[in-house]
C-alpha cells in the first residue's frame, strides 16, 4: 500500500495483503504467520502507540479484526487505553474514556478516525494472553467470517501539533521568552 | 558561550549539586538499572550484576568527575525492597526512584519511609498521571527531591511543556482546583524541584526537548534536564539497522552530549550499561562549557569538575 500518509509510523511487520486481521502484541515480540495477519507488532505506548495503531488501520479497510494480546505494558497501560477506546471512545478532552493508564490522551488524530477505527473493526481482547496456539486460533475465528472491506481507506492527516511557533518565522531567536545579549546573557526581553 | 541573567537555584543532595550557570557545575546524569527483560528476575547473579553496574558508574563518574545516579526502575511490587535495598546498599549517592505506576509509587515511598531513606531520594517523576492518592502519599513521606516531568500530550511546543507546569493545561487538579505541577509539589512539600523537559519521539516536536531547557532555566530558575535517549530509542531507521548495537552505542554518546550544550544539568540517559559510552562525552562537553564560563564570564569552576580535574 503506498501513499504519503501510510504507515503512520512505529515497527510492526506486514504479512497478507488481503488478510483481514491485525494483532497488537503489547509488550511482547511475537512472530505471526504472515500468510494470515495483514500487521503485527508491539504497542508501547497508551497514547501516541494507539494513535499509530489506529491511524495505520483506517487506512486500510481489509483489516475488520484487531486482536490485543501479550502481556499488558506494565505503567503505560496500553492495552487497557486501546481496548477503552474501542468500547467509549474519548471525551472532550480527547482523553481516552474508562482508562486507567497515566496519559491515555489522543491528540494527534481527528475524532473521525477514532469513530471510523471503532465502526470499521471488531477488537478481541486478549490483553495478558501469551500463548501463541489461543492467539492462533482467534485468528482463524476472524478469517472464517469473511468479512469484507469496510469501504474506503480514511488516511489520517495528523493535527498540527503546538500552538506558538513564532520563533521559527519572525526575527526573534530562540524562543519569544527570551534574547541572548550582546554580552552572552540569556535573559528575558522585558529585564534591559 | 553564555549565562543566564536570572539566577539559577542549585539543588544540593547528598554533596552532588544540580544546576547553576552553563558550565558551572557538571551535569549529572541518571543511569537506569532494572529496565529491560535481563532483569524480570533477580537471582544471586542478577544481583551482583546490578552491584557490579552501580559500582562500575560510582568508579567512572569519580574518575571523570561527573556525578552519576542511579534510577531504579521498578515494574513489579514484588521486586521493589530487594532492587530499592541493593541501590542504597551498593552505593552512598542519592538515588532515583522510576515507576511508571502510580499505586506503585505509592508502595516505594511508603517503603522508603520505613527504611529511612527518604532523605537520599528523588522521585521520579511528578507527571500528570498523578492521581489523589499519590498526592497524599506524596505529603506523608516527602522525597528529599523530585522530578517534575512537563510532558504535555496537547500541546508538545515549548510553551506547551511549560504549561503543564504552570497551569496543568486542564489536566491536573488537586480537589476542585485545576493548578500546574509547579504548585502542586510545593503544596505536598517536596522542597527540591528538578525539571524534565519530557523527551518526545520524531514527529512530535522532539526539539522541542531540547529548546525547553533554556527557556524552563530562565523561566523557573531551576536544574532544567531530559531523557533525549527516549527519542533516539524512537528513530524507526535505527531499530531496523541490522548493525544497531555498535552504531547505537555512537549515537548514544553523541545525542546525550547535546544537553549540556544546551544548558541542560542532568540526563536521564538510560541503561546504566551505557556508563562507559556516555560519561566520557559528558566530560568533554562540561570540560568546555566550564572553560567557556571561566574565559568569558570569571565563573569559578571547583576542584573536581572535569574542567580542573581532568588534563
Amino acid at each position: 500500500m503506498e501513499h504519503r500518509l501510510y504507515p503512520w509510523g512505529g515497527k510492526f511487520d506486514k504479512g497478507s495483503a488481503e488478510s483481514s486481521v491485525a494483532v497488537v502484541t503489547l509488550s511482547d515480540e511475537i512472530s505471526l504467520p504472515k500468510d494470515k495477519v495483514a500487521l503485527f507488532g508491539a504497542m508501547k505506548t497508551e497514547n501516541l502507540g494507539v494513535e499509530k495503531v489506529i491511524a495505520n488501520i483506517v487506512s486500510n479497510p481489509i483489516i475488520r479484526f484487531v486482536i490485543v494480546c501479550g502481556k499488558e505494558v506494565r505503567g503505560h497501560r496500553s492495552g487497557d487505553s486501546i481496548v477503552n477506546i474501542y468500547k467509549n471512545g474519548v471525551d472532550e478532552n480527547n482523553r481516552v474514556v474508562g482508562a486507567k493508564s497515566a496519559i491515555p490522551y489522543i491528540e494527534n488524530l481527528p475524532v473521525d478516525a477514532v469513530d471510523r477505527f471503532r465502526r470499521q473493526v471488531e477488537l478481541v481482547d486478549l490483553v495478558d494472553v501469551t500463548d501463541e496456539s489461543r492467539i492462533l486460533m482467534e485468528i482463524d475465528k476472524c478469517l472464517k467470517q469473511g468479512k469484507k472491506p469496510f469501504g474506503e481507506p480514511l488516511y489520517v492527516e495528523p493535527l498540527a501539533k503546538g500552538t506558538r511557533k513564532e520563533s521559527v518565522h519572525t526575527e526573534i531567536g530562540l524562543h519569544a521568552g527570551i534574547d541572548l545579549d550582546l554580552y552572552g546573557y540569556v535573559r528575558s526581553p522585558e529585564c534591559v | 558561550m553564555y549565562a543566564f541573567s536570572r539566577e539559577q537555584n542549585v539543588v544540593e543532595l547528598g554533596g552532588v549539586l544540580f544546576g547553576g550557570q552553563p558550565g558551572q557545575n557538571p551535569t549529572v546524569l541518571f543511569g537506569t538499572l532494572f529496565y529491560g527483560k535481563q532483569w524480570a528476575s533477580l537471582g544471586k547473579g542478577s544481583l551482583e550484576n546490578a552491584k557490579s553496574l552501580v559500582e562500575a558508574q560510582d568508579a567512572v563518574g569519580d574518575e571523570l568527575g561527573i556525578p552519576g545516579i542511579v534510577d531504579i526502575y521498578v515494574k513489579d511490587e514484588g521486586m521493589l525492597k530487594k532492587e530499592i535495598d541493593l541501590v542504597a546498599d551498593s552505593t552512598e549517592k542519592p538515588f532515583s526512584i522510576d515507576i511508571s505506576a502510580s499505586e506503585l509509587r505509592i508502595k516505594a515511598l511508603q517503603y522508603l519511609d520505613e527504611a529511612g531513606l527518604l532523605g537520599r531520594v528523588i522521585y521520579n517523576s511528578i507527571n500528570l498521571g498523578i492521581t489523589e492518592d499519590e498526592v497524599l502519599a506524596l505529603k506523608e513521606h516527602a522525597p528529599a527531591a523530585a522530578i517534575l516531568l512537563a510532558y504535555n500530550p496537547k500541546d508538545t511546543s515549548v510553551d506547551g511543556r511549560i504549561e503543564i507546569l504552570q497551569t496543568g493545561a486542564g489536566m491536573i487538579a488537586l480537589g476542585e482546583k485545576n493548578m500546574g505541577l509547579m504548585e502542586l509539589s510545593e503544596r505536598v512539600g517536596v522542597k527540591n524541584l528538578i525539571i524534565d523537559t519530557g523527551a518526545t519521539p520524531f514527529g512530535q516536536q522532539s526539539a522541542e526537548t531540547l529548546r525547553a531547557i533554556p527557556v524552563m532555566k530562565n523561566e523557573f530558575g531551576l536544574p532544567v534536564g531530559c531523557a533525549i535517549h527516549n527519542t533516539l530509542e524512537s528513530w524507526v531507521w535505527m531499530k531496523k539497522n541490522p548493525g544497531r548495537g555498535e552504531i547505537y552505542g555512537y549515537c548514544d554518546s553523541a545525542v546525550n552530549a547535546l544537553v549540556p550544550l544546551m544548558s541542560g544539568d542532568f540526563i536521564v540517559y538510560g541503561p546504566i550499561d551505557s556508563h562507559e559510552i556516555v560519561f566520557p562525552s559528558i566530560a568533554f562537553v562540561d570540560k568546555l562549557m566550564a572553560e567557556g564560563a571561566a574565559d568569558y564570564f570569571g565563573a569559578e569552576i571547583g576542584e573536581n569538575h572535569p574542567y580542573k580535574k581532568l588534563e
